[in-house]
């Protein structure tokens, strides 16, 4: 065989391997723009999803507000204690919980607690939140450092007045209503009497049994 | 005019290494057998070039759309430590892992970070009423169904299908998401499945043996997820 057919022969195979590289690059690096669909099938039907543009209502989207006037199924807010911590007609904060405490509910009320206070309030919720710690890093002069909740002054207030800190935001503090169901806000606010209580507790409140535990 | 190869009619005396130029050499036998070892190769070749140009690891792993807003993960849910449902909060109740609202963003950078370029468009967003136009990452056909809640609660957690969110600048997709990919867990779950109360703990790691801890849920919960096709395709 001349030599210069087993010459091309092996450019030709050191050639192809160049496509086989670089599909394997791209397949490793990060790429800006959805695939390309050769076949389209059915992946992306006409109906409107959540979140998604629909141009056949004014304000563009697919997801619509409650109709003024109109309440969901299981949203009346009927019990004043419960939906807005407080009692009657006026705006007295209830002191009571309106609701069971039960080890399940203020369970539940420390995984809510660490979800959407602990970023500013701290795990034990005397206010050193990595998020505080980061808007001070930052020096932000608009910033106001968030609450101790573990000072008596806090811990003196009603629940009711807690549950609608939470509801509704106080000074610098949104509300996070929105964001928090009822039934959560009231969960945190338990969690929020178990990190007063621990805070503020003494040797005498550990039951005499486990004293030694500590000491 | 008379054609070039009439050469031939010239016949014999001109030697014998002028016929022999007219003689296929003895190597040009092999012709047919390395025909064949090339076809086959050929074929092969293009085999696994089409299937690596159009196989999900490359097509789907590695989109990360630009955002309007270069919102960091990485910050936010790594350094600052924020569980990845105070944003995403409808996520453990309804197949959709929404993305928040304008007013979430609100939270913090109604007083943080306000004069800053890069969140102009969430400040035009609040003020006009109008959504940020996210961009979606991780969309699956319309035709395979997904719910989130069912998986969170099952103990599926966020870092097995969407990878190390909290050390992504950009969101990046890191799993096929294609439907064998699914199978794969819903075959054999157990090593995917964790107490519910550790699903959005990127670091989390099993004291003993993820498969066995797994199993140990998977019956205590009823945990056992179909492979029909109406479970995704309905």
């Amino acid at each position: 065989m001349p030599r210069w057919i087993l010459y091309l022969l092996l450019v030709v195979t050191a050639l192809t391997l160049i496509p086989i590289g670089l599909i394997y690059r791209s397949s490793r690096s990060a790429k800006d723009r959805p695939r390309v669909q050769v076949v389209y099938d059915m992946d992306q039907q006409s109906y409107y999803k959540p979140q998604s543009e629909n141009p056949f209502f004014a304000d563009g989207q697919s997801m619509r507000q409650h109709p003024a006037g109109t309440v969901a199924r299981g949203r009346l807010q009927g019990d004043e204690a419960f939906w807005h911590g407080t009692a009657g007609a006026d705006t007295v904060f209830v002191e009571a919980f309106p609701l069971e405490l039960t080890r399940e509910l203020v369970l539940r009320g420390r995984d809510r607690y660490a979800i959407h206070c602990a970023p500013c309030h701290g795990p034990a919720g005397n206010g050193d939140g990595l998020v505080h710690r980061r808007a001070q890093a930052l020096a932000e002069g608009t910033w106001t450092p968030p609450t101790d909740l573990t000072t008596a002054a806090i811990a003196e207030r009603p629940v009711g007045h807690v549950y609608n800190t939470i509801a509704n935001g106080i000074r610098s503090m949104p509300a996070y209503g929105p964001q928090i169901e009822p039934l959560d806000r009231w969960a945190i606010a338990a969690w929020v009497r178990v990190l007063q209580t621990a805070r503020n507790a003494t040797i005498d409140d550990v039951p005499a049994d486990v004293r030694a535990t500590l000491e | 005019m008379a054609p070039d190869h009439d050469d031939l009619s010239r016949g014999p005396g001109h030697g014998a290494t002028e016929t022999d130029k007219f003689v296929f050499p003895k190597w040009t036998n092999r012709l047919r057998e390395a025909s064949a070892v090339l076809a086959v190769g050929g074929l092969l070749y293009a085999v696994v070039l089409v299937t690596g140009v159009f196989s999900p690891q490359n097509t789907a792993v590695g989109y990360a759309p630009e955002q309007p807003v270069p919102y960091s993960h990485a910050l936010h849910a790594g350094k600052m430590g924020i569980d990845c449902r105070y944003c995403h909060n409808t996520v453990e109740t309804t197949a959709k892992a929404n993305i928040p609202p304008t007013a979430t963003c609100l939270n913090c950078h109604a007083t943080v970070r306000t004069q800053s370029e890069l969140l102009e468009p969430v400040r035009r967003s609040a003020e006009t009423g109008e959504p940020i136009k996210w961009v979606r990452v991780h969309d699956l056909p319309d035709y395979a169904y997904f719910n989130h809640a069912g998986h969170i609660q099952s103990g599926v957690a966020c870092v097995s299908c969407h990878g190390r969110v909290d050390r992504m600048e950009v969101v990046e997709q890191v799993q096929p998401l294609t439907m064998g990919w699914c199978l794969e867990c819903h075959r054999d779950p157990a090593p995917h499945i964790r107490p519910v109360e550790f699903v959005t703990d990127m670091e989390w790691r099993p004291e003993g043996d993820a498969r066995e801890l797994g199993a140990r849920l998977m019956q205590e919960k009823g945990i056992a997820p179909s492979t029909d096709c109406t479970t995704c395709h309905r």
